[in-house]
């Protein structure tokens, strides 16, 4: 697995308004795991990304690679970076195994 | 996960009707009737703007017949080119080789024929316009050539509900992936010929037992219905992205004039979206709201099915009652 990419046949947009109140939620100590703030629309189904996930997914542009996005998620959350890295990994396996992501 | 409705920020889709004008006069349509002034393609384009500016992802042109307008292919072209999934319904009769290659070099993503019965007499006396059977089925084989994307649409009437297969095996040998399996709208024409042309509620249960089981049999087609009713059905596991009707929580329409209705079949303008704040209208709206919540009325009071089918078609029930609460008139329970 090297640089990630979204696959281009699935339809996405980051829904800002909920994106701006999971962060201040998560701000104010609330558990905001299952809040989407990324929807996905493959084959007539629509698909949510919470903000982690979301976040991962904005980045996986086939420009980055999974050291780098692990990187970039290292500036936003306070989470060792060794579990920071595997949550990436696991989560772009996952999402390559659905076909949502290609593997470059 | 969060509910779909509170999630999204503006809906995924816009049915856009850029004109009312047609060239047909088909007995069950629901906008024939309707008039609106047309906005200029500058304000076209200013709209387009406003759409992408709310990331909406889908754009479909309908109509009237949107092949009237001149500037179609100008306005696909800047709207694609700007990101957004373009498609639109036509009833094929302009819709030659030579557009469809312009079609497809706007950008277009796919183009729906509707197509009402796979007999050329009856479709044409249904839309009053001989030869538009022959036209309609010449502009599949034309997107074909070009290697555009079709589906055709069939809205379900007296006149087909018995011999919907034959529509698949048209569709199937014209090259068409997917068909819309339509139910028959209680608007305009559609609300004045309904006696003649709408099925009654135990017909649509048979109606849509049998073809659910089609669908889940077609392996080399895809068969669409757009009828929230149809949840009610027992054995019904399909998973939809909204409970009930999706009108106004995924979709939206355009008018002619920029103003935003609920669907083409609810003639409630909400907004125009070159002179309102569309965040406004989309979480404050007093009408998008009540549709998002719908109270169980009548004999959907206590009906165990209300909560996947949210009373069924909205619109439906809003034109024959003028309630948005009260039961779908196709419901079989």
């Amino acid at each position: 697995m090297n640089k990630p990419q979204r696959n281009p046949e699935i339809v996405w947009r980051v829904e800002k308004r909920r994106q701006a109140e999971v962060l201040k939620a998560l701000e104010a100590g609330e558990d905001a795991d299952n809040r989407g703030t990324v929807i996905l629309i493959q084959s007539g189904m629509m698909h949510q990304l919470n903000l982690v996930g979301g976040m991962i997914w904005e980045r996986c542009d086939g420009q980055r690679t999974l050291v780098e996005i692990a990187d970039e998620m290292a500036t936003e959350f306070a989470v060792e970076r060794s579990e920071l890295e595997a949550d990436v990994h696991e989560f772009v396996t996952d999402l390559i195994k659905r076909g949502w992501l290609i593997n470059d | 996960m969060t509910e779909t409705t509170e999630m999204l920020s503006a809906p995924l889709t816009f049915n856009w009707t850029l004109s009312y004008r047609c060239n047909f006069a088909c007995d069950h349509c629901y906008s024939r009737d309707e008039t609106c002034p047309e906005l200029p393609t500058s304000d076209i384009l200013k709209i387009v703007d406003v759409l992408v500016e709310q990331q909406v992802p889908f754009v479909n042109f309908g109509g009237g017949e949107p092949l009237i307008r001149k500037d179609l292919l100008e306005v696909a072209a800047y709207a694609s080119g700007r990101g957004l999934n373009v498609s639109m319904n036509t009833n094929g009769w302009l819709l030659d080789d030579e557009a469809a290659q312009q079609l497809k070099d706007a950008g277009f993503k796919s183009v729906g024929i509707s197509i009402d019965s796979f007999e050329a007499d009856k479709h044409d006396a249904f839309r009053n316009m001989p030869g538009s059977f022959d036209r309609a089925v010449s502009g599949l084989d034309a997107l074909q050539k070009v290697g555009l994307k079709s589906t055709m649409s069939s809205v379900i009437s007296r006149i087909n509900y018995q011999s919907y297969h034959e529509l698949l095996d048209l569709a199937r040998a014209h090259g068409v992936g997917q068909v819309y399996l339509h139910n028959f709208k209680c608007s305009g024409r559609g609300f004045k010929n309904r006696e003649e042309l709408d099925l009654s509620p135990n017909e649509w249960q048979a109606f849509y037992l049998e073809a659910l089981a089609v669908k889940n049999r077609t392996t080399d087609l895809k068969i669409s219905f757009d009828d929230p009713v149809i949840s009610s059905l027992p054995d019904y596991q399909e998973k939809t992205m909204v409970k009930g009707s999706s009108c106004g929580k995924l979709s939206l329409h355009l008018r002619p004039n920029g103003d935003i209705t609920p669907c083409g079949f609810i003639p409630v303008v909400v907004g125009n979206i070159l002179h309102d704040d569309f965040a406004t209208i989309w979480y404050d709206s007093p009408v998008l709201k009540a549709m998002r919540s719908k109270s169980a009325t009548g004999k959907c009071s206590g009906c165990s099915a209300f909560d996947d089918c949210q009373g069924g078609c909205t619109a439906r029930a809003f034109a024959t009652t003028g309630d948005f609460n009260q039961p779908d008139p196709h419901c079989w329970k």
